[in-house]
């Protein structure tokens, strides 16, 4: 299911500029969304999901335009949406919650309905908690019911933001496997501000900055941004003062540093391979 | 017609309170029956009482209920963003607890009427019609809540809204009867009393008017951009 | 205490709701009172002196603005718990106690903000109007001695109710408990209305501030050589609750409201240690 928008700006009252006639092409299967907190990727996933209305611009998902109510509706039947921060009702069990969503997702029939919610909790390894109140879940679990609710109508389309926030690494781990799992044949739009999140699930991403598209492209080509500008450096004296610094380790007397610059930051120094944070770093630094 | 199941997840989001609060009434208002006279309450005092049980207490829980709706849901982002429209979603939950509340309404009437309550206090209505006493001022309070919760976005405000003008109408209800125009909107014109062949107009007025606000409420609840912003900022 | 009572009253003065309920309120009891409102005219000609007007104008307000403010107040103490901020606070160097106290006052003070305006403004627009200055001096006294105890009182219930029920059920029994313990005649049914224990009552009004001078009834009611009592309804259930007004026992209402408001803070504060801990 390919999402195409064009020219899409979305200004708050107020006047905040959320997104700024952004341009993206969107193909089927897992994409990455990256940006900074108030990049604008809440917005633009608000949008796609016809919860907030463009300012001007199109949105097209599935050949569904979705700034129409006929449009939002029909891409809302082949929507899975995972919001940032996901509200449920504390008073039911994660099975009464799946079933509740189901029925409003339109699975009228109770026994699909239920062999549905049994598949769902087996694969977000839910089974053995199904049965308690969401009061007692941990955020893990509670994304985990998130995700689950998400897949219900088995949706075309997987929007997903900021999923991994808050879980310990196993489960962010167990998270990124399932995502992956799940694109195949769908479109699934992982919004974050975790670049490993993307770096270990995704082919393609764009990269959000100010509600402007800064990139868009192949994970590889964001990396190769930072190519040649990655340095390696230890030193006991003060840290190096040209570049970016993006991470410093205690080794031995001194502290290894590595930085993003385009020259050397010192004699020493010893170029390094990018990461795709390098990449997305480099990509940021201002007057790039 | 939606499935049954969904009908009782509906019934459990109304709450324990929405779904108590009328039947408890009844209760109350059936002891006060039986043993008014017992307590020492003059007939008059305790027919009166009855009847303002049925004319005010229902339609303050039904109205304070519908004015919950909206800000107590935590899952209001999914909701939205299902096929299943919120509004439809919203009006299953307002045919509960306002239904619920009707229901135990027309027990409470049926039982005056059976026992001989309904007929005491002077000029009380008669007829199918006489059950517009209770019915007309909770379809409007819940009207009211619905337009308050929609507009405000948060119970606090709606709730307030729904309990001041309860409030307003019981303080200055003499306010209302002197008035030719407030008379028709006055919600307890059955025991406070309204001008000579004015209560079926009044009646008929809360209706059609309750209709206007859901109305409003209906057209407000449709920008899921304004509901999903939370109370008014 | 001092922070939490300037953060509190700060973020309950800056939602646009408290304005615009008690905005609302304030013009229909406006619009429905017409000229009344307006001649601070209750039947009699109250209206005319400036110490009987202020009382008047303090009636009208404190029948139907108590109910916006209570109800505007009665999600302040859960809503830390919903937002989980509760554990944050906790870790503060203020106590709960400290807390609790601040919250209260901050809260209160914020939610009578709106209240406190539309009484001084309509006694800013008598003594303008009918070249009476001293309408302005005794609004601050019936301010302070009426008005302001009834607040504690009603706030400290508000602010506690929803600990031990459900908001919404809460909302319901306060707009009862209002109507039944404050405005309906006591001859109606045993009531605290009209008692000392009532936040409406008008010990003040006529114990300390002699409104009974004022008031002119019809010809047909004979009064007591006394003049007007106020307190015992005759046949009414309870009226050992309700003694006649004189200095010394407006002053026990005065006692008796911040007494209430005491003893239900300190219930709020033992039902939070008891359940947080």
């Amino acid at each position: 299911m390919r999402i195409e928008i064009s020219r899409l700006t979305k200004t708050y009252k107020g006047g905040v500029r959320a997104l700024d006639g952004l341009d993206l092409d969107v193909p089927t299967g897992m994409y990455g969304l990256l940006g900074s907190n108030g990049a604008g990727k809440t917005t633009l996933m608000r949008i796609l999901a016809g919860l907030l209305r463009p300012t001007s611009g199109t949105v097209r998902v599935g050949g569904h335009d979705i700034t129409a109510a006929d449009g939002r509706l029909a891409v809302q039947r082949t929507l899975g949406y995972l919001p940032q921060s996901l509200g449920v009702y504390p008073d039911l069990t994660a099975r009464q919650f799946l079933d509740y969503i189901a029925l409003l997702k339109g699975l009228d029939s109770r026994p699909s309905r239920r062999r549905r919610i049994g598949e769902l909790l087996e694969t977000v390894a839910l089974t053995p908690d199904a049965d308690r109140r969401l009061k007692g879940f941990s955020g893990g679990m509670l994304r985990r019911v998130g995700i689950a609710q998400a897949l219900l109508a088995d949706p075309r389309l997987l929007v997903v933001d900021e999923p991994t926030t808050g879980l310990d690494p196993e489960e962010r781990i167990r998270f990124r496997i399932l995502l992956s799992r799940l694109a195949g044949d769908r479109t699934v739009l992982l919004s974050t501000h975790i670049v490993e999140d993307v770096a270990q699930t995704c082919r393609s991403l764009a990269v959000l900055d100010k509600g402007r598209l800064v990139f868009r492209g192949e994970v590889g080509e964001l990396v190769s941004r930072a190519e040649r500008r990655v340095w390696t450096l230890t030193t006991s004296g003060p840290a190096p003062s040209q570049g970016r610094i993006v991470a410093a380790l205690p080794e031995g007397a001194g502290t290894r540093y590595r930085v993003i610059t385009p020259t050397a930051p010192g004699p020493s120094a010893q170029p390094a391979e990018p990461t795709l944070e390098d990449g997305y770093l480099a990509l940021m630094e201002p007057g790039r | 017609m939606r499935p049954l199941d969904l009908w009782s997840h509906e019934i459990r989001r109304a709450g324990p309170a929405a779904l108590l609060a009328p039947p408890v009434l009844v209760v109350l208002i059936a002891l006060l029956a039986a043993f008014g006279t017992r307590l020492g309450s003059r007939e008059g005092n305790t027919a009166w009482f009855l009847m303002i049980a049925l004319e005010a207490g229902i339609p303050l829980v039904s109205g304070i209920a519908a004015a919950s709706l909206i800000g107590r849901d935590r899952a209001v982002e999914v909701q939205l963003t299902l096929p299943t429209g919120y509004r439809s979603t919203l009006l299953r939950r307002l045919a509960v607890t306002a239904g619920w509340s009707c229901l135990c309404a027309l027990a409470a009437s049926a039982l005056l009427i059976v026992t001989g309550w309904w007929d005491l206090p002077p000029g009380a209505p008669h007829g199918p019609a006489g059950q517009l006493a209770w019915l007309s001022p909770a379809l409007w309070l819940t009207a009211l809540g619905l337009l308050a919760a929609a507009a405000f976005r948060g119970t606090t405000a709606a709730a307030t809204v729904v309990a001041s003008v309860w409030v307003f109408e019981q303080v200055f209800s003499s306010v209302f009867r002197e008035s030719p125009v407030f008379r028709l909107l006055h919600l307890f014109a059955t025991t406070r009393g309204t001008a000579p062949g004015e209560w079926l107009p009044n009646r008929l007025t809360l209706l059609s008017t309750a209709l206007l606000l859901a109305a409003a409420a209906w057209l407000l609840l449709g920008d899921a951009e304004r509901t999903l912003e939370g109370e008014a900022k | 205490m001092i922070a939490t009572f300037r953060y509190e009253f700060r973020m309950q003065i800056r939602r646009p709701v408290l304005w615009i309920v008690y905005g609302l309120t304030f013009a229909v009891t406006v619009a429905g009172f017409g000229h009344t409102y307006l001649d601070l005219n209750l039947g009699g000609d109250e209206g005319r002196e400036p110490r009987p007007a202020m009382i008047v104008s303090a009636i009208l307000l404190t029948s139907l603005l108590p109910i916006v403010y209570g109800c505007l107040l009665a999600d302040r103490l859960v809503r830390d718990r919903r937002l989980g901020m509760t554990d944050v606070l906790d870790t503060t160097p203020a106590g709960r106690t400290g807390r609790l106290a601040g919250k209260y006052l901050g809260v209160c003070a914020a939610t009578a903000v709106p209240l406190v305006l539309a009484y001084l403004g309509r006694a800013a627009a008598y003594a303008v109007t009918e070249g009476e200055p001293a309408a302005l001096g005794w609004a601050a006294v019936i301010l302070v001695t009426t008005v302001v105890p009834a607040l504690l009182f009603v706030g400290a219930l508000a602010l506690a109710g929803p600990l031990l029920m459900p908001p919404l059920l809460f909302r319901v029994l306060f707009v009862v408990y209002w109507f039944w313990g404050n405005i309906i005649p006591a001859t109606m049914m045993p009531t605290l209305s009209h008692s000392i224990l009532s936040a409406n009552s008008q010990y003040v009004a006529y114990g300390l501030l002699g409104f009974g001078h004022y008031r002119e009834l019809p010809p047909n009611v004979i009064l007591p050589p006394g003049g007007i009592v106020y307190g015992p309804w005759p046949g009414a259930a309870l009226n050992f609750l309700r003694p006649e007004a004189s200095p010394a026992v407006a002053l026990l209402w005065i006692g008796v409201m911040i007494a209430l408001a005491a003893a239900v803070l300190l219930l709020a504060r033992l039902h939070t240690a008891r359940t947080e801990s």
